[in-house]
């Protein structure tokens, strides 16, 4: 994951002075997003993979999915180094965005690893 | 009913990962073709020159609070007045440019190729995995599903008894098909993803008007507000400052 954070941290710090006028550059903002979604897309694979090796089924697996985006969002926001508002113009963009888009991969490898390890 | 079934292993040999491996390999196949049959086209220049008429506005609202307002005013009127304003459309024009996109083959032969490049090798795919991996239980999936899904997902196994979590081949196949999307983009850069997008946006805005974007970009204009953001800074700079003192 930190690999995929590190183009945010030296972007949008001039914005931290700038409290009462709304300033934001929306080409830092938009790289910002894009490194929220390839963070999320990464965790949710590498989610998906152990949560076939460790074989959950069902339930379990869901929240294991959701543990994994709270936990990226976590990393999300200490990576930001807790100013969440110097590199996001809101706090939905660093805990809801993407949120679903990764469930489609979770799933898929979810029932890859599960298979491989535990069917057959 | 819920007996766990002994799977051979010979399935996840040969369907289960030679299907991924090969969706993988023509995802990244497609990227690459589509990226050699892009032709260049030759950018309009009347298209350009609205393009670029709407970045300046935009910049234009974007930044109005950081310049005095007489400027904010003048440059307001340069895009927005009746006469010979950049963004002012006359009336009449607005079908012509529609007609012309219509007419334009060149555009029409474009969005065709891109599509066929993405209907293409999912058929044939599809019809390959139909062909070959029917008939037979590829894959559990570890969560569990109503009956109303056996008949979508356990096409071609006629048996009542087999829990709905076993499923056929065909929807290994579209689960990688949806679920590689992320994979694609995480392996092939941002332009893969975009490439969808975009197609999306050619196809339903065929008839896309240049000219409804830019009189939208007229009212987005006239109704900013505009407050002169420097006259408080040299107060917020004196409270940076003395906290950088301190």
């Amino acid at each position: 994951m930190a690999g995929h954070g590190d183009s945010s941290s030296s972007q949008k710090k001039s914005s931290e002075v700038m409290n009462d006028v709304p300033t934001f550059s929306a080409e830092n903002l938009q790289n910002n997003m894009k490194v929220i979604y390839y963070s999320r897309t990464f965790m949710s694979i590498i989610g998906g993979v152990i949560a076939g090796i460790l074989g959950f089924t069902g339930f379990m697996g869901f929240i294991f999915y959701f543990l994994v985006m709270a936990v990226t969002s976590i990393g999300l926001i200490a990576k930001s180094k807790f100013s969440v508002h110097s590199y996001f113009d809101s706090w939905n963009r660093i805990i809801l965005d993407g949120f679903m888009g990764g469930l489609m991969s979770f799933v898929l490898f979810w029932t890859f690893a599960y298979d491989i390890v535990h069917i057959f | 009913m819920a007996e766990d079934l002994v799977l051979d292993t010979a399935i996840r040999d040969w369907v289960l990962i030679p299907l991924s491996v090969v969706m993988v390999l023509i995802g990244i196949l497609r990227y690459f073709v589509s990226k050699l049959m892009r032709s260049s086209q030759v950018p309009d220049l009347k298209i350009v020159k609205e393009g670029q008429v709407i970045v300046r506005a935009r910049n234009l609202r974007a930044g109005a609070n950081f310049i005095p307002p007489k400027s904010f005013r003048s440059r307001r009127v340069y895009f927005n007045n009746e006469e010979n304003g950049l963004l002012f459309v006359p009336k009449g024009q607005a079908q012509n440019a529609q007609a012309q996109m219509f007419s334009d083959p060149n555009m029409a032969m474009d969005m065709m190729k891109k599509n066929l490049s993405m209907i293409i090798p999912q058929t044939l795919t599809f019809a390959w995995v139909n062909f070959f991996f029917s008939g037979f239980v590829a894959a559990k999936i570890p969560f569990p599903l109503t009956q109303r899904f056996r008949s979508m997902l356990q096409n071609g196994i006629d048996l009542s008894t087999v829990d709905v979590s076993y499923v056929s081949s065909r929807s290994w196949y579209f689960l990688n098909l949806f679920g590689l999307r992320g994979l694609f983009s995480l392996i092939l850069g941002e332009e893969n993803a975009m490439d969808d997008t975009q197609r999306m946006m050619q196809m339903s805005g065929f008839g896309f008007d240049p000219t409804k974007s830019l009189s939208a970009e007229k009212d987005g204009l006239d109704i900013v507000q505009h407050e002169w953001a420097l006259p408080k800074f040299e107060h917020r700079a004196e409270v940076v400052l003395k906290k950088l003192i301190r």
